[in-house]
């Protein structure tokens, strides 16, 4: 296996980038393949004329004609073979042509656009709140494992852990919003609107995060080349500044990509509960008037930037360990 | 693996008593409760509408005036029954597929194990929605959607166990006498794979809980006048400041479920303490 690797890719650490980028570019190409096929089986699955639907969509139900689906048959080329359909469906997404939205009859590019905005608004204020709790608690932990705050930072970790997201807005929505009144309970118009969603996403990604924080503070500061350090000298705070942060990093930012499986739960629930007009709102609307091309659309969107932060994450695990390009690495 | 061999294994250890007594005590109200409480979970009362706890209704009533100690109880049927049939199938796959991977090698292999890296190429809820989405809600597209999502990992730990178990002198000796592979895959191998398995499948459990209100909230699981867990959050969601007991109910019981999931998966997952006396 290895040798046949060898032989193919570039060895050294361009090879080891290259093949990096390769398999999650496989991973995207895939994600999307599977999609556009999902779709496609899904419009084909629906019970009734196709050209009908597309129709009736258009005009209204009641102003249908023979003449309109006839001619939105031969317009969409409906009454070609199916593999025909197919072929000339994946044709035009691998141009980048994903269609109109059926509902609102805007190109799904805008509408996504749109949404995105929101969503990467939000996503980054979460992660960047997530950090700024997880970060400095997480490394008080690791300094005292067992400590009260220890303990008491992992029950608390362990109890978000085991809510779904909107639970935790719901209790950030009736103590912030109802209770003290500081913060207004949804919509999307001002800086404070952001900050209830954003709170109840970091706070669910700091529930994880805190504890692998934690722990790689803990694995970094019992081992050797800590010892070491200490003995030639330096204070604790200066040794872990020195040689325990980038060590311990390296976990972290591992971790820090699988919790964009949590991200994209987290900003699809958060955004319906917060009535947040972000991709994930998008997604669940298209989903329940059965817009296809929106959902293919959201759907491809989110896939795609799961594929890019794994890359960005690996990439990153590379910058701070230097070993995984000899290959000798994990 | 000296520890196993002097650990008691009857015993049940400590940590485990906690999540265990969470669990059943839930799984007891879930089953008891529809005996116990008269209301039928459907049925209005629109005299009646948003009241809090009384003698006849436990836990108050709903917008439509139906009683929530009875929505609960025939909700918690279903959010947690659904969750065990999933991680039930879902192991059963998984593991499956993980050995069949394993012992087979090459082709069968490679096919298995892509199929896997294809779901979990999906994050986290996703695979679960588009489906659910698709197929218009409900029960099946939801359990279709989630089992999906849940097998692959079934698959890959139990491959990843299967094959160090392969490479066993005792196993080479067992496929060397000639034993049929059923039976080495059933004794050999299925053992410490399940071992394996059980704090997963138990960790799967708090997920496929989350993922079944969370559907349910968005309005993708189960239906509107089926009672489930995240629909009825959902439901009151607009009456948040007038039945706060109405909405903390259902809350508390997803949380109590996912909790015990985890503190259980947790428990398990840890090495078997040394007994006191050694």
């Amino acid at each position: 296996m290895s040798a046949a690797r060898s032989s193919f890719w570039p060895g050294g650490a361009a090879g080891t980038v290259l093949r990096i980028v390769a398999s999650r570019l496989v991973q995207a190409v895939l994600t999307a393949l599977v999609l556009a096929s999902l779709c496609f089986a899904f419009v084909q699955a629906l019970p009734g004329d196709a050209a009908l639907r597309i129709a009736a969509a258009r005009s209204g139900d009641d102003r249908v004609t023979a003449e309109s689906v006839a001619r939105v048959r031969e317009q969409e080329g409906l009454d070609r073979p199916v593999l025909a359909q197919y072929a000339s469906w994946i044709g035009r997404l691998a141009q980048g042509d994903l269609g109109h939205s059926l509902v609102s009859r805007q190109p799904v590019w805008q509408e996504l656009a749109e949404h995105g905005r929101f969503t990467l608004g939000l996503g980054a204020l979460g992660w960047l709140l997530s950090y700024a709790i997880a970060l400095p608690l997480g490394i008080a932990c690791g300094f005292r494992p067992g400590g009260w705050l220890d303990r008491g930072t992992n029950a608390l970790a362990v109890a978000l852990a085991s809510m779904p997201s909107f639970l935790v807005g719901i209790g950030l929505i009736s103590l912030f919003a109802l209770t003290l009144r500081w913060l207004p309970p949804a919509g999307f118009r001002t800086g404070a609107h952001m900050v209830l969603p954003a709170l109840t996403l970091a706070l669910g990604l700091a529930a994880f995060s805190v504890r692998i924080i934690r722990n790689a503070v803990v694995e970094v500061r019992g081992a050797f080349y800590m010892t070491f350090a200490r003995i030639r000298g330096r204070s604790a705070g200066s040794a872990f500044l020195h040689h325990g942060v980038r060590n311990a990093a390296i976990p972290v930012a591992t971790f820090a990509a699988l919790q964009f499986a949590y991200v994209v739960d987290g900003f699809v629930v958060v955004e319906t509960l917060f009535n947040y007009p972000g991709l994930g709102d998008l997604l669940v609307k298209s989903l329940l008037a059965r817009d296809v091309p929106m959902i293919m659309g959201a759907g491809m969107v989110v896939g795609l930037m799961y594929a890019a932060v794994n890359l960005l994450a690996d990439l990153a695990c590379i910058g701070l360990d230097p070993r995984r390009l000899a290959g000798r690495g994990a | 693996m000296t520890l196993a061999l002097t650990h008691p294994p009857a015993r049940i250890r400590r940590p485990l008593v906690a999540p265990l007594l969470l669990l059943g005590g839930l799984a007891a109200l879930v089953v008891i409760g529809p005996l116990v409480i008269p209301h039928d979970p459907a049925a209005q009362d629109l005299v009646r509408t948003l009241e809090g706890p009384s003698a006849q209704h436990w836990l108050g009533t709903d917008h439509l005036g139906r009683d929530i100690a009875a929505r609960l109880v025939h909700g918690g049927v279903r959010s947690l029954g659904i969750a065990v049939s999933c991680v039930g199938f879902a192991t059963g796959v998984g593991v499956a597929l993980g050995l069949v991977a394993a012992y087979a090698g090459r082709v069968a292999d490679i096919a298995i194990m892509r199929l896997a890296d294809l779901m979990l190429a999906f994050p986290g809820l996703l695979l679960a929605l588009l489906i659910s989405g698709f197929l218009g809600g409900g029960v099946l597209p939801m359990l279709i959607g989630i089992k999906l999502a849940l097998w692959p990992q079934f698959a890959r730990m139990a491959r990843a166990i299967a094959i160090g178990e392969l490479a066993q002198p005792h196993v080479e000796a067992a496929r060397l006498a000639g034993f049929p592979a059923l039976t080495i895959l059933r004794r050999h191998v299925l053992p410490p794979v399940l071992r394996q398995t059980v704090t997963l499948a138990t960790l799967g459990l708090g997920a496929a809980i989350m993922s079944i209100s969370s559907l349910g909230f968005l309005g993708l699981g189960l239906q509107p006048p089926t009672p489930e867990w995240g629909a009825m959050i959902s439901e009151l969601l607009p009456y948040l400041a007038e039945a706060p007991v109405q909405m903390a109910a259902p809350c508390l019981a997803i949380f109590l479920a996912v909790l015990g999931a985890t503190l259980l998966g947790q428990a398990l997952a840890e090495p078997p303490a040394l007994p006191e006396e050694m």
